[in-house]
This record gives C-alpha cells, structure tokens and sequence, in this order.
C-alpha cells in the first residue's frame, strides 16, 4: 500500500491525474474547492496504490505527493519551484515543463547558481514559480538577454523559457545566433502550436489546417507556409549542441523530456555546448478541446509533426 | 600626463576599458564601428569580453543580460541601429539597470547617410522607445570631452541605475585629435558595479532576485512610475551641466554679450570659431552648450539668455531641422526672440556661415 496526498487547494480539476493513474484510484469530488474548481480526490483502495507517482507526474499544479509502500516518498514536491499556484489554465502542460525543469536543477544541486529568463507570452510570469534568480525578458529576446548574463556571469546556470510565438517567430533571430554562437546556455521551448497569452492565434508552429483566431479556416501553408520544426533548423548549424525534443501529453513522455532536460543542463554545467529542448505541449483553452483531448491532440496530430527524440549531439558524446 | 593622437571612435573605446567596462555587445555600423574593431582587440588584454550581436535588437538585450548580473557594460551604434534599440533601452530604463549607449549620429531619416548629424536628438532625449522612461544624455564637443564623458557615463549609469547615452555626431568619432587619459587605467574598477543588493547571479543562500519590468497591477504600475520620475527629477536638479562661451574672461569683449547662440557637440565646436571672428570685428556673441542634453540645463540656459543685454536674441544652430530648439523655446518662454540655423544630410555649416548669419541677425555688415 501507497500513499498520496492531495492538496484539494491546489487542484484546478483538469483530470489529467485521473487518466494518468493505472487503477483509476482517483476520481472528481462532488464539490467544489475553495477557487471554484471540481477537485479530485483519492476514492480508490488505498492497498491498491502502488505508489508510482503516474499522477503526480501529469500534474501540472504541485498538487500531489506521494508515498511508496514502505513509507517512503517517492514523489516530492521540488524545491525549484516556489510555492505560488501558476496562473495557467487547467490542464494547460507549461506548469508540468515548469516542475521537470525545476526538478533537474534541484537534482543536479544547481540551484543556487542558475538565473532563467521568462519570455513574453503565457509563460511571461515564470518568474513567480522558479525559485531561482529570474529575468523577464522582451518579446522573443531571452536567448539574447541568457547571451549577455552568462558572458557576464559564466559560473551561472542560465536557462531560457520560451513559447513558440516568442522563440520560433518574433525572436527567430536570436535563438538562431545564440544557437550559432554556441552559447553555453540551456533553452527549454514550449511548443503548442498557437500564441496562447494573445488568446490563441497561429504560431510559426500552427498545423497545416489548424484553426485558430488568424487562421479560421484552417492554417493554409500556400499563404502562411508550413509549420517551422524549429529543433530540426538548429541541428543544421554546425555548431556543436544538444538539440532534443520530447513531449508532456502523459507522464510516461514527461519522463523521457525530463531526462533531456537533464541532459541539456549536464550539457550547460560541463561547459560542452549550447542545449536545447524543445517539449510539446498543450492549450486546452485556445484548442478548444479538454486537457485529456489536447493530449491526445499531442499524440495524433503534433508528434507526427514533431518527432520526438534526441535530434543532435555534441560529436564526444555521440 | 602624454597625449596621444587617437581616432576619435578607438579613443572611446580606450575611455570604456579605462572606465572598468570589460563587456562590449555591438553590431557594426558606419560612422562607429571602429569602437568595436578596438575593443575586439583591447578587451581580451584585460581579460574582458567582446561579443559581435547579430543585430543591434540582440546587442541591446544582450546588455541588459550583463547589466542585470551586476557587470559593467557598454554597446555602441549609430542612428538606424539606435532605432531598433527602442524597445531594449525601454525594458532596461524599466528594470533600472545601469549601462552605457554610444550614439555615433549620422544623417537620416531612413538609411539617410553615413556623415555627421544630430538629429537623433528628439530621438534620444524624448520617446526613443514605449513608456514614460529617461535616459541621460551626454553630448561631447572634441575627443578629449568624448574621453572624460565616458567615465562620468558609467559613474551617473551606476550612481541613478539608469541608460546613459553619449550621444555625439558622427565627426567625434572619425577625427583624430590629441586625447589625455585621466588616471591610470581603471578610473573605476573593473567589472564589477556594486550591485550587491540587486544583481543577479550565485545566491549563496540570499533570497532570489527578479529583473523584471512587468507590473499588472495598475496602481503598482504607476507607484513604479511616480518612482522613476523621482528619479528623473533627482537626475535633473544635480546632474545638468553646460559650458558658456565668449562672456567671462574675454578682455576685448567686455564679458557683455548682444547674442547667445545655443549648439551642441560638433556644432558648438564651430559656434565657437565664428563667435571668435564675430568679436575679432566687435560684435558681441556668446555660446550656451549644453553638454547634458537629458536633463537639459534649462535654468542655466535661461539666466544666459537674461543676461543677454537689451532685447538681443537667441541663436539656435544644429545640424538639424531644429529639433533642440524646442527646449530652447521652453527655456526662453517667450521671453527672447529665437533665431535657428540647420542644416542636415551630412551638411556640416561652416565657421564662415555661421559668422555670416550672425552678423545678419545683428544688423552688421557681412564681411
Ligand atoms: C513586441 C511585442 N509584440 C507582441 C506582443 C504580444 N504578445 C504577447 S504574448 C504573444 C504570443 C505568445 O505566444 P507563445 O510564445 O507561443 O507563448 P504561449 O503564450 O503560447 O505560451 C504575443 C504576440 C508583445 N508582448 N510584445
């Protein structure tokens, strides 16, 4: 027998625990909690849990914590984020990249020495969840600001966080350079096809028929092009890097992207090269489709787009 | 102390490494890329660091990355690369960081021309990008006041947390002239600027810090901005610093003076000679310039202009369409006549010009 804790206070109800647990232990309260959302709760046989952490892995909230059989936990809540509730939407998969990044960092006792730099976009408040020094950058600039802070500061850990709107289109120029100057930085970049913050236009990464605001009918790629596989442009630069893509649309997948993550900043903390991650993701909201749907979006339509995978390394290690 | 014959765009560069500055972020443009063709050379000698942006949009972002780990640091640019700086300058006002900015100005609008200008003053004095935010203004008339302004850039940078500017014309940076340099090398020292209380970087257990301009709450928003204004405020009545020509110590001309004419940078250098020919044939003109542009001496440019005797008018010259001779009319309200001469596209009036139209507004016979 497991145990889990559910912070009923935390919980926005997206339900993606729900899905995520093997023997379906956790279900909807009747009620509401105190911010108006459907909690969940744990309503199966506590014997039952084997304490596999599945649950608390899909969620995007730090509301859950558990406990393995023995008693010991196996899932804790990580000292890299703060304990502030993240503005996102329900189900919305930047709170679950934002605790896989916090977690590698933790992990590998850097901590204390990373400064991250929040984009403009949905993610603009980053800021208030990493518990790390924090710059909030310019529209599409953090790579350049993560440039100039660890030029200036190299015994720093400098990351980036940027949505596709504001690395793949308005900061194109500077996630390019940066990438081709080698800068011994990390770049963690959301893709979920669409501008969410601006509530929901085409992104540079929009799908080819996708609907959005600015693509009602579908995105057509006779006038708008095709979708920018932003990991696979970089891997051309001879410039040395990590250069991986994984994706957050179930706990399984959050595993493997949190492992490149990891890399990605054993990469930065070597000194080796420049390394960037780039993590599918989900907006419920602007797709208009439930958390447990947009995941399965992920699965159907984007992964097809965007192949996961380690898509370059730095010529030692490979 | 020896003086040495420097170009006056390596003689900048120089003063930044001799001011503790051993970060550079810049992208190349005509009539200033000499500075970062000395600095690629200079600051590996001193262990500092060079980096070529890919646009003046990323070396002004790359500065405010520096600048909010607490290091020294500068860029450099002329007129169209100012420009894309806009939004830059606006987060690093915002985020009150300090850092230096060389305006080496050349003629425009648009791609205009490669030859001297200052009609980037608007530019660099009022909205040069979004949001109610200053940046200090220094405007060098020779080499040697380029020199001794940048040291006094990163000093006012780090003492207010704020852009400095050195915003001089495209003539600064291309002629060679004999430089000093005050003090041994480092008149600050190196790298590091006392952000102790402020920078980010290694935490060793202090509370995180966040660089950040984003203020949702409106009444935050504006407490943020009634304090920069204070600020601002605080910049105007300490930091204004002008030069007057001609008057004091002047045997032949009596220290009284019938015009005051009003220039800056390269164009107060030629006011000069031809406030020197004019007295030569006993007019009597004198030179207000202003050597802070932002905050602009206005009280001291208006007990210049009181001291104007009779009804004698004010003589406003730019190499522009008139762009400072709007705070010269602030400065006047109302109260002197204002006579302006401009030229632009990298037309430099000349000395004899100049004189020519003195003598016009004096009623005195051309020469
Ligand atoms: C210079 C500038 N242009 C436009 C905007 C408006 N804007 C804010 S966020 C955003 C799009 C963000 O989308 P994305 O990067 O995909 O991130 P998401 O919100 O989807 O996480 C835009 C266009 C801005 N803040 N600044």
């Amino acid at each position: 027998m497991g145990d889990i804790h559910i912070a009923e206070e935390r919980c926005k109800g997206c339900g993606l625990c729900i899905d995520a647990c093997p023997r379906g232990l956790i279900s909807f309260a009747e009620d509401l909690n105190e911010k108006g959302y459907t909690y969940v709760e744990f309503t199966g046989d506590l014997e039952q849990c084997t304490g596999c952490t599945l649950c608390a892995t899909a969620c995007p909230d730090q509301g859950i914590e558990v406990w393995n059989k023995r008693g010991k936990q196996t899932f804790e809540n990580t000292t890299g984020l703060t304990e502030r509730m993240s503005h996102y939407c329900p189900g919305c998969t930047h709170g679950i990249i934002h605790r896989i990044t916090a977690e590698c960092l933790q992990e590998l006792g850097l901590l204390d020495r990373t400064v991250g730099v929040a984009p403009v976009g949905c993610s603009v408040l980053a800021y208030e969840y990493f518990n790390v020094d924090m710059f909030e950058a310019a529209h599409g600039r953090a790579p350049a600001v993560a440039t100039g802070a660890k030029r200036a500061r190299p015994e720093c850990i400098v990351f980036t966080y940027q949505g596709d709107g504001d690395l793949c289109s308005i900061g194109g120029n500077e996630i390019l350079h940066a990438a081709n100057r080698g800068e011994k930085i990390t770049v963690i970049f959301v893709n979920n096809a669409i501008y969410g913050m601006t509530g929901g236009q085409m992104a540079p990464t929009t799908l080819p028929g996708q609907r959005t605001s600015t693509s009602p009918d579908g995105r057509d790629i006779e006038a708008t092009g095709h979708p920018i596989n932003m990991a696979e442009l970089l891997a051309t630069l001879s410039t040395p890097a990590y250069i991986a893509r994984g994706s957050s649309h179930d706990p399984q997948h959050v595993l493997k992207t949190k492992k490149m993550i990891k890399k990605a900043f054993e990469h930065q903390a070597s000194g080796t090269c420049f390394s960037f991650v780039e993590v599918l993701s989900t907006c419920p909201t602007n797709w208009g489709l439930a958390p447990q749907e947009s995941g399965d979006w992920v699965r159907d339509h984007m992964i097809p787009q965007y192949p996961l995978g380690v898509i370059k390394q730095p010529e030692s290690v490979s | 102390m020896t003086k040495v014959l420097m170009k006056g765009n390596e003689a900048l560069g120089e003063a930044a490494v001799r001011a503790g500055c051993r970060h550079f972020f810049g992208y190349p443009i005509t009539p200033q890329t000499e500075i970062p063709e000395y600095l690629v050379k200079r600051l590996p000698q001193v262990g500092g660091v060079f980096v070529q942006a890919e646009s003046e949009v990323a070396s002004i972002n790359m500065v405010m990355g520096a600048a909010g780990m607490g290091i020294r640091c500068m860029t450099s640019s002329s007129s169209p690369g100012i420009s894309l700086m806009a939004e830059g300058v606006s987060y690093i006002a915002a985020c009150e960081l300090p850092c230096v900015i060389i305006n080496m100005m050349r003629a425009g609008p648009g791609l205009g021309g490669i030859l001297p200008a200052q009609s980037d003053y608007f530019q660099a004095t009022r909205g040069h990008g979004h949001g109610d935010y200053q940046v200090i203004v220094l405007a060098p008339s020779s080499v040697q006041e380029a020199v001794d302004l940048m040291t006094l850039a990163f000093e006012l940078a780090e003492t207010y947390r704020n852009p400095v500017m050195v915003c001089a014309d495209g003539m600064i940076g291309q002629m060679m002239e004999p430089v000093e340099f005050a003090g041994e090398p480092d008149a600050l020292p190196p790298n590091e600027m006392g952000g102790d209380d402020w920078a980010l970087g290694v935490r060793e257990g202090r509370k995180r810090r966040i660089v950040n301009s984003l203020y949702l709450s409106p009444d935050e928003l504006n407490e943020h901005n009634l304090k920069l204004k204070a600020k601002y405020d605080d910049i105007a009545a300490k930091e204004t610093r002008h030069e007057l020509y001609g008057p004091e110590g002047d045997a032949e001309g009596g220290g009284g003076y019938d015009l005051l004419l009003v220039a800056f940078g390269t164009m107060a250098r030629i006011c000069k000679t031809a406030i020197d020919d004019v007295r030569a044939e006993g007019l009597r003109a004198a030179l207000f310039r202003p050597i802070t542009l932002n905050p602009f001496p206005f009280a001291d440019l208006r007990r210049a202009m009181d001291a104007i005797e009779g009804d004698g008018a004010v003589f406003d010259v730019e190499m522009s369409m008139g762009q400072m001779v709007y705070d010269v009319k602030l400065a006047a309200e109302g109260t002197r006549r204002i006579e302006f001469h401009g030229t632009a596209g990298g037309v430099v009036p000349s000395p004899d010009e100049v004189a020519q139209k003195i003598r016009e507004i004096l009623g005195a016979a051309p020469a």
